[in-house]
C-alpha cells in the first residue's frame, strides 16, 4: 500500500508539477471564452467595417416599399416612378451597375402570388433576403387583414393569440405533484454525460501515452523490480485520475469566482440562495412568478443529491473500466504511433457509449436507454442522461453492481496484459498476443 | 547452504521453454557470473529472482528462506533495459527509487546525498535527468540501484553504455560493495569483465545450465594441455610426447606445443629444457571467451544431431 501511495504521488506530481499543467489549467477558461467570442467579434467587425449597401427598390404596387427598414446594413432606395421589367437592363444602365448592390422588385400581383424578386450582379447576401422577407410578410399580412374590413381586428387577434406553456408535472408514488422540466433535465443529463466521456477519454489517452513513455524510457523494468506491475498500473491510473480531478476542481473554483464577481457586478445581492429561501419565497408569493422563479423551481425538482452521488460513482467506475483498458493497450506497444490499430475498437466503443447517451436523452425510458444503462460499457454515459428523469432504484443498483464487477474484472485482466506487455519489446503485439498474455 | 539457491526452475512461454530446470548456487559475498548467448534464458532467470516473473516450477531461496515479495527490498537490480524518468530531478528520482525499495524518506535523502557526493554529481541534484550526459545518467542509474544497500545486487550487462573511465569507476564501486559483504550476480556477454571480477560462473544455453563452477576450475577443466615456449631454436615434433601447433596469430614468436595424452607439463618441460635453449614457457589456459564459444558451439551441435 505504501508503494502504491508513492507511485500515485509521483504520477500526480509528474503531471500537476509541470509548468504547462499550471499554465494550461489557468488559461484554459480564458482560452475558451476567447475562442467563443471570436465569431461574435468577427461578425461585429464585418458589420462595422462596411458602409450600408444600397439596394434599389422597384415597387410596382406603390405602397409596400416603405415597409423596408433602412438600417446600417441596408439602404433601400426607391426608384421613383420607374417600372423595371428587365433587371439586366437596369444594371446595364449607366451608374446603376456600380451604384446599387441589388435590386428588389415588388411586383403588382404580390398580394396574390406572394413572390418578390431580388436581383444582383454579385452574390445575394442572406441577410438581405431575410430582411426583405420578414418586413414584407408582416406588412402584406396586415394589409390583407385590414382589407377584410372587420372592426377591432387587431384586438381580436391579440386576444385569440396564445402561447402555450407546457408544464410537465411528475406524479410521485405518494401523489405529490412536482413540476419538472424536460429541457432542463435533458440538458443536465447531457452535460454530465459529456463530462464523464470527455474526462475518461482525455485521461485514458494520457495514461496510455504515459505507459508507452515508461516503456520507451526503459524505466519500467527498474520500477517493477521494486513493486508489483499491478501497483504501477493502478498508481498511474489513480494518479492521473487525481490530477484530472484537481484540474476540474480548479475550474469549478474559477467558475465560482467568476460567478460571484459576475453576480455582484450585475447587482444581484444573493447569487447563492439556499433552497429554503427559494422555497419560502415561492410559497409566500406564488402568484408573482417570474420566469427565473419557475426555472429555479424546476431545478429544485431534480434530485441533485442522487445525481451527484451517482455521477461520482459512475465517473469513478467508468474511469477505472476504460483507463485500465488504455493502460493495457499502452503496455502492448513500443511507441505511441503503434497504438492506433489496438485503439480503434476501444474508441468505437467509447464513441458508441457517447452517441447512445445522446440518442437515449430523447427517450430516457425506452428499451434502448434501459439496456444501454445496464450494459457496463455504456452505463456511465447513458445512465447520466436518464438520472434526471428518475430511474427505478433497482435499475440503478443493478447497473452499478454490473459496472463495478466488470470494471474490477477488466482491471484484473488489464493487469495481466500489462505485466507481460511492459517487458516485451521489439514486436508489435496483436490482439492474439494480448489474449495469450491473459493466460 | 548457499545465499541464493535456485533449484530446478522451469519457465515456459507459449511456444517455447525459457528455462528447463535451471539450478544455481550463489555463495554469500562472491561475484557470480551468469553467462550465455542471447536467448539462453538469462534475463528470464534474473526476472524470476527479482520476482518480476513467477517460475512455473522450482524454488528460489534467499538466505535459506523461500523468497517472497518482501525480499525484493533486499535486491538491487540494474536491468539491461534501463532508463530513468527524464523529467524528474536527479535527487528526487534517486529518493523515489530508494523509497520504492522500502527506505524511509530521511534515509533515502541521506543516502542520495552520500552517493551523489561520491560520484561528483552534487551540483546536479536539482537538475532534471534529461539535462545530464549519458554517462552521468548511467551513474544516477547505478546510484538508484544501490541506494538501499542491498545484500544482493544483480547487474545485467552493467558495463554497456559506459565509457572506459566510467566503466572502471563502476567496477571499483562493485568490488567495494562486494568487500562490504554484498553478493553480486552478474549477467554479461563481456568475457573480459568476467575473468577480471567473477569468482564463479554459470553458463546457460538453450534454457539449460551447460557449465558451472569457479573460474579457475572451469579453466583447468577446459585446458587443452598446450604450452607456449619461448626459444631461439626450432623445436621438432616428438610424436610420443607432443605435436607442434601453428603459431598464435598474436604471439607469433611463441612455439605452441600440444602435449600428447598422459604426458604432464613438468616432464615435457624437463625434456625440452634438455634439448633446446628455453628462455621461457607458460601453460596456455583457455580464455573464458574461448570456453564460452566452444561450449555453446558443441552443445548446439549435440542439439542438432
Amino acid at each position: 500500500m505504501n508503494k502504491l501511495r508513492l507511485i500515485i504521488a509521483r504520477e500526480y506530481m509528474s503531471i500537476v508539477g509541470r509548468k504547462s499543467f499550471i499554465i494550461l489549467t489557468l488559461l484554459f477558461p480564458f482560452l475558451m471564452i476567447g475562442l467563443g467570442s471570436i465569431p461574435i467579434l468577427m461578425a461585429e467587425l464585418n458589420d462595422k467595417g462596411e458602409e450600408a449597401q444600397r439596394i434599389a427598390v422597384c415597387d410596382e404596387t406603390g405602397h409596400y416599399a416603405t415597409a423596408l427598414p433602412n438600417d446600417d446594413k441596408f439602404n433601400f432606395l426607391l426608384i421613383e416612378g420607374a417600372t423595371v421589367t428587365d433587371a439586366n437592363e437596369f444594371f446595364s444602365k449607366e451608374d446603376n451597375g456600380s451604384y446599387y448592390n441589388a435590386l428588389v422588385v415588388i411586383p403588382r400581383e404580390v398580394d396574390s402570388t406572394g413572390v418578390v424578386n431580388i436581383y444582383s450582379k454579385g452574390n445575394i447576401i442572406p441577410a438581405l433576403e431575410s430582411t426583405v422577407k420578414s418586413a414584407l410578410t408582416d406588412t402584406i399580412e396586415n394589409a390583407h387583414l385590414a382589407a377584410m374590413g372587420i372592426p377591432n381586428l387587431q384586438e381580436i387577434i391579440e386576444k385569440a393569440h396564445v402561447n402555450i406553456d407546457v408544464r410537465a408535472i411528475k406524479l410521485s408514488e405518494t401523489g405529490d405533484a412536482k413540476e419538472s422540466s424536460t429541457d432542463i433535465a435533458i440538458a443536465l443529463g447531457m452535460v454530465l454525460s459529456l463530462i464523464i466521456f470527455w474526462f475518461v477519454f482525455f485521461s485514458g489517452t494520457m495514461i496510455m501515452n504515459n505507459v508507452v513513455e515508461e516503456k520507451t524510457n526503459r524505466i519500467v523494468e527498474v520500477v517493477v523490480s521494486s513493486c508489483r506491475p499491478f501497483h504501477l498500473m493502478m498508481g498511474k491510473i489513480i494518479g492521473v485520475g487525481l490530477s484530472v480531478l484537481t484540474q476540474m476542481g480548479i475550474w469549478i473554483v474559477l467558475l465560482g469566482i467568476a460567478g460571484v464577481i459576475g453576480g455582484s457586478l450585475m447587482g444581484v445581492g444573493s447569487t447563492v440562495a439556499s433552497p429554503e429561501m427559494i422555497g419560502a419565497g415561492a410559497a409566500a408569493a406564488p402568484e408573482v412568478e417570474s420566469e427565473m422563479g419557475s426555472l429555479l423551481r424546476q431545478l429544485m425538482s431534480i434530485n441533485f443529491t442522487s445525481i451527484i452521488i451517482n455521477f461520482l460513482l459512475y465517473f469513478v467506475e467508468g474511469y477505472l473500466l476504460y483507463c485500465a483498458i488504455f493502460a493495457a493497450l499502452g503496455s502492448a506497444v513500443d511507441q505511441a504511433s503503434d497504438t492506433s490499430q489496438l485503439l480503434t475498437p476501444v474508441m468505437l466503443l467509447m464513441f458508441f457509449a457517447f452517441y447512445a447517451a445522446i440518442g437515449c436523452a430523447q427517450n430516457p425510458d425506452g428499451p434502448m436507454a434501459f439496456w444501454c444503462s445496464i450494459i457496463p460499457f455504456t452505463a456511465p454515459t447513458v445512465m447520466m442522461v436518464r438520472l434526471p428523469f428518475e430511474v427505478p432504484i433497482w435499475q440503478i443498483i443493478l447497473s452499478h453492481v454490473l459496472l463495478i464487477a466488470t470494471a474490477l474484472a477488466i482491471v484484473w485482466l488489464a493487469g495481466r496484459i500489462y505485466r507481460r506487455g511492459i517487458l516485451s519489446y521489439g514486436k508489435k503485439a496483436s490482439f492474439k498476443d494480448l489474449f495469450n498474455w491473459l493466460k | 547452504m548457499a545465499y541464493l539457491d535456485i533449484s530446478n526452475v522451469v519457465k515456459r512461454y507459449e511456444g517455447h521453454t525459457a528455462l528447463a530446470g535451471v539450478s544455481m548456487q550463489v555463495e554469500q559475498g562472491c561475484i557470480y557470473g551468469l553467462l550465455g548467448p542471447n536467448g539462453a534464458g538469462k534475463s528470464t532467470l534474473i526476472r524470476i529472482i527479482n520476482r518480476i516473473l513467477a517460475a512455473d516450477e522450482g524454488t528460489v531461496t534467499l538466505n535459506g528462506k523461500k523468497m517472497t515479495d518482501s525480499d525484493i527490498s533486499h535486491i538491487g537490480y540494474l536491468p539491461e533495459e534501463r532508463g530513468l524518468y527524464k523529467k524528474m530531478k536527479v535527487g528526487d528520482h534517486i529518493v523515489y527509487l530508494g523509497r520504492l525499495k522500502g527506505m524511509t524518506k530521511a534515509d533515502a535523502v541521506a543516502s542520495m546525498h552520500w552517493w551523489l557526493d561520491r560520484f561528483d554529481l552534487k551540483e546536479w541534484e536539482n537538475k532534471k535527468v534529461e539535462n545530464l550526459s549519458k554517462g552521468m545518467q548511467q551513474k544516477v542509474q547505478f546510484i538508484g540501484t544501490v541506494i538501499h544497500r542491498p545484500p544482493l545486487l544483480i547487474f545485467d550487462e552493467p558495463f554497456s553504455g559506459f565509457d572506459p573511465v566510467n566503466a572502471e569507476q563502476l567496477k571499483v564501486e562493485i568490488l567495494a560493495l562486494r568487500d562490504q559483504g554484498s553478493t553480486i550476480l552478474f549477467s554479461t556477454h563481456n568475457m573480459a569483465s568476467v575473468e577480471e571480477v567473477c569468482q564463479q560462473i554459470t553458463l546457460l544455453n538453450h534454457a539449460q545450465v551447460v557449465l558451472t563452477g569457479s573460474v579457475d576450475e572451469v579453466k583447468q577443466q577446459h585446458k587443452k594441455n598446450i604450452i607456449a615456449v619461448q626459444t631461439p631454436d626450432t623445436i621438432q615434433p616428438h610424436p610420443e610426447m607432443f605435436t607442434i601447433l601453428p603459431p598464435d596469430p598474436v604471439k607469433k614468436n611463441d612455439t605452441r606445443i600440444k602435449l600428447a595424452a598422459g604426458v604432464n607439463v613438468r616432464d615435457a618441460i624437463t625434456w625440452l629444457n634438455e634439448h633446446y635453449r628455453l628462455t621461457g614457457f607458460t601453460e596456455v589456459l583457455p580464455s573464458m571467451n574461448e570456453i564460452f564459444i566452444e561450449t555453446v558451439k558443441s552443445k548446439n551441435l549435440e542439439n542438432n544431431e
